[in-house]
Formats: C-alpha cells, sequence, structure tokens
C-alpha cells in the first residue's frame, strides 16, 4: 500500500494539515527560543531539516526491531553526530559568528520533540521511501514557520529583515521575547486552521481535536498515529503501538467538553483536602 | 550554609525569575503534553529533577578539568550529550532489567531525560558559572519549573476548553498559544524585560 502513496500527500499532511509547529505543537523550543532574527531562523531551519531526514531514514531503515526506549537514546546520539560536526565546522572555520546563545541552541534540535514523534509515528512503521517523505514534508512545513516567525520577530523587534534597517514607526521589543513569539504562533494556527477548513474540510472543522487530545500520552484511552495509519501505513504487528506522543483520533473528539479524564481525579483530591470546589461542573 | 544558601537561591531563581520553560520555550512541547495528567507531575517532576541534577552535577565535574576550558563548544555539547545518553541508558536498563519496568514507565522516562530542558540544565550552568552546589540547585529548580508550568497550562487549557466564547476559529492549539504567551509574558515581569520601545 505503501507504494500507492505520493509525495504529494504525504507533504500536505505532513507540512500543512498537521504541521507539526502549529498543528502538533511539537519542537517549541528552536522556535520560540531561538529564532529571533531571520538569519538565525534560516541556520536553524537547516540543521533542524538535516537533523530530521537522516534521522527519520536511519530510524526506519534500522530501528525498526529495536525497542522504543533505546530507539528515543539512538535519536540523541544521531542527531548528537550530525548537529555537533555542523556546529564545530562553522565554529572552526568562522562561517558564521555564532552567539553564545545560538551554541547552546543549535545542540539542543538533537533533542528535539519534533524528531522523536516523527521517527516513533512514521518511520518506525513504514517504508525509507515513505520515511524520507514524512521528514522532508515535516521539516518544510516547520521550516516555513521558524523562517517566518524570525522575520516577522526581527521586523518588529528590530526593525529589520535580514539585518537591514526598515523603518517602522514603533519597534516592539517584546517580540523578541518568547511570549511576542508565542501570541504570533497563536495567530498563525488560526490562519492554518481557517486554510484548512477551506482547502481540505474533510480534515478539520469540528473534528479538529482539542489541545489536550493532540498531547493524549500513552496512558491515555486515545490511541496513536490513526490519521496518519489511516492514510499511509501499514500496520505492523511485531511493532507495540506506544509512541511519545499522539496525533489526534478524529472519532473520540468532543471539542465541546473538556477531554481530561481526570476531573474526577481532582475533585477526589479536592475533597481530601477539604476543599470543596467543583472541577467536574455537577454541582448546581 | 553557604553551600545550602546557594543551592535554594539557584533553584528559586530557576523556578520563578528564570523559568525555563515559560520564559524560554525550554521543554515546551512536553509541559503542554504532560499538562493533560495531572496525576503524572509528580513522577515528572522527580525524573526531570533526578536526571538534570545527576547530569549537570557530571558535566559540572567534566566542566572543572583544564583542557575544557579550551575546548570548543561543538565538543562541549557533545560531551553533555553523551553524559546525558549514558545516565539515561543506565537509569533505563537498571529499571528494565532489575526492577522489570514496563514499556509505558521507560516511555515515560525518556520523555523526562531526553528534552530540550534536561540538555539545556548543563550548558546554563557552564555560561552562568553556577558553583557545584548551584549546579544541583538549577537540576532541582528544572523539574519543579517544569511542573509548575505544566499545572499552570493545565489549568488553563481546562478553562478554554469550557469556554463557549471563544471564536471557532481560535479554539484549540490557537488559544492554547495564546494562554502559554500570557504565562510567558507574566515571568518575563520578573525578569525586568524590555517589552516596548
Amino acid at each position: 500500500m505503501s507504494n500507492n502513496i505520493s509525495f504529494k500527500d504525504v507533504f500536505i499532511k505532513g507540512a500543512v494539515i498537521y504541521n507539526p509547529v502549529l498543528i502538533q505543537l511539537v519542537g517549541l523550543c528552536p522556535v520560540v527560543a531561538a529564532s529571533t532574527t531571520f538569519a538565525r531562523a534560516a541556520m536553524l531551519s537547516v540543521v533542524l531539516c538535516v537533523e530530521l531526514i537522516v534521522t527519520c531514514t536511519v530510524a526506519s531503515a534500522l530501528f525498526k526491531k529495536i525497542p522504543r526506549w533505546v530507539r528515543v537514546l539512538l535519536y540523541l546520539i544521531i542527531g548528537t553526530a550530525i548537529i555537533c560536526p555542523l556546529l564545530w565546522y562553522i565554529e572552526s572555520f568562522s562561517l558564521i559568528n555564532l552567539s553564545l546563545g545560538m551554541k547552546i541552541y543549535i545542540p539542543l534540535i538533537a533533542v528535539n520533540s519534533m524528531t522523536a514523534v516523527h521517527c516513533e509515528q512514521f518511520s518506525v512503521k513504514n517504508s525509507v521511501k515513505l520515511s524520507l517523505y514524512d521528514a522532508a514534508a515535516a521539516g518544510f512545513g516547520a521550516s516555513i514557520i521558524i523562517l517566518i516567525v524570525g522575520a516577522v520577530r526581527e521586523l518588529l523587534a528590530n526593525s529589520a529583515i535580514g539585518g537591514m534597517p526598515v523603518n517602522l514607526p514603533i519597534t516592539f521589543k517584546g517580540m523578541a521575547l518568547p511570549f511576542g513569539c508565542l501570541i504570533l504562533l497563536g495567530f498563525m494556527a488560526a490562519g492554518l486552521k481557517a486554510f484548512v477548513a477551506r482547502m481540505y474540510p474533510q480534515n478539520s472543522a469540528d473534528e479538529e481535536p482539542v489541545v489536550s487530545e493532540v498531547f493524549a500520552d500513552e496512558n491515555s484511552e486515545v490511541t496513536e498515529v490513526e490519521i496518519f495509519d489511516e492514510f499511509w501505513a501499514e500496520p505492523q504487528p511485531e511493532e507495540v503501538p506506544e509512541v511519545p506522543m499522539s496525533v489526534p483520533e478524529k472519532t473520540s473528539v468532543k471539542p465541546a467538553e473538556p477531554s481530561f479524564s481526570t476531573a474526577e481525579e481532582i475533585d477526589e483530591l479536592l475533597k481530601s483536602l477539604g476543599i470543596d470546589i467543583d472541577i467536574k461542573g455537577d454541582k448546581q | 550554609m553557604r553551600i545550602l544558601t546557594d543551592l535554594l537561591m539557584t533553584a528559586l531563581y530557576t523556578v520563578f525569575a528564570q523559568n525555563l520553560v515559560l520564559s524560554s520555550g525550554l521543554g515546551m512541547s512536553e509541559a503542554i503534553r504532560v499538562s493533560t495528567k495531572p496525576g503524572t507531575f509528580g513522577k515528572f517532576a522527580l525524573m526531570i529533577s533526578g536526571f538534570s541534577v545527576v547530569t549537570s552535577t557530571l558535566c559540572s565535574l567534566i566542566d572543572s578539568f583544564k583542557p575544557m576550558e579550551a575546548m570548543p563548544y561543538a565538543v562541549r555539547a557533545a560531551i553533555y550529550a553523551g553524559v546525558l545518553a549514558g545516565v539515561y541508558i543506565i537509569v533505563a536498563a537498571v529499571m528494565r532489567l532489575f526492577f522489570g519496568s514496563s514499556a509505558k514507565i521507560l516511555g515515560t522516562l525518556g520523555i523526562a531525560a531526553l528534552n530540550t530542558l534536561v540538555f539545556t540544565i548543563p550548558h546554563i550552568n557552564n555560561s552562568a558559572a553556577y558553583s557545584f552546589a548551584g549546579s544541583i540547585g538549577s537540576g532541582i529548580g528544572a523539574g519543579i519549573a517544569f511542573v509548575l508550568a505544566a499545572a499552570l497550562i493545565n489549568s488553563g487549557s481546562r478553562k478554554l476548553a469550557e469556554n463557549e466564547d471563544i471564536p471557532e476559529i481560535f479554539k484549540g492549539t490557537p488559544a492554547m498559544f495564546f494562554y502559554v504567551a500570557m504565562l510567558s509574558l507574566a515571568f518575563a515581569g520578573f525578569t525586568d524585560s524590555n517589552i516596548f520601545g
């Protein structure tokens, strides 16, 4: 079945409909913390794409039989093996003048949640070719967001784009801080949601999960990788279906209600502490 | 006494003034995810603090060697990654082989150990030139900061899910981004950041 899937299908799903940053909320650290200028965003994007593509491809080719708790370590090792020589090369030959902040943030990409999510949800369950497509799509989708965020933050915080001054009547230094980036991401996520609702209505509208379900974990009743599986993946019986982070399952969504199954637990906890607050909203 | 003061002051600074999750975005994806499971907060705080403390302590010891001073940053980063990988594999192997831990527990362990927050602590300790006690304090603080962030996100996301006044297009992840942005702004206040100007 894998052979029937085109690059376009994988690309639209991986880069747009389930954009890693705006929809899956993975890999937020490099976006929020480090992409304060266009140049930094460009550098992060390149490193992220290279690391993601290589790690996902290797994971698909070699890691399918390895237990998950060992695989997550191998992602770190591969990421470090790619990023540290790259950083050393940049440092040694003074290709780019890296600030200390960038020297810290670039190695962090090795433990980026985006890599773990895509390797676990897709690469170890699919062919090398499809994994390559998926990693390229996710890397592209994330890179576009990082570049836009970097450019807008530099423009509003420093009145410049790519180091070139732009005359703006006011500057908003807060855009260089994480909260400015998060506000921008909020508007971009809403824009993407509207775009997907218009262009791919079968994947959006009231089927969009609440955030908590996007991140339902391995203890949750929400199963993982359904969205990817139903479209691309062949079942792999030898694989234990556990992933570090989950994508939403369309059929289990109840947008009007909080999905936390822990409301009762919190109620009980509060009662045991002698606090009479009704979390569930049963008491009227 | 001075050691204890160093440890506590650094821990408090890491939790409140420099909450690494909300004011730096480190481990933010994991915090949002963990926020949906309040029952796991204690476990995560313990694991993240444990990994941060052990990793940053070992890295501080390695940093104290003379040759490390002249090392390119890339080599230093590779050494830190190696230490983190070593600590994780030892803990995971012990839990697996001696305690028969399930795949679920090991999965949680992987998320707690291999994330940007834990990996950053040795880098921060090095760049801020924290003392040995300070390094331990920042490790403990990282775990508490993570859980504080997850608890705040949990509290807000419940309200967001119940709020019918939010326009349809902003429900879900957009609203979550705005909410986390407000939390981040609140912590930016502790650091005397310049927002306008």
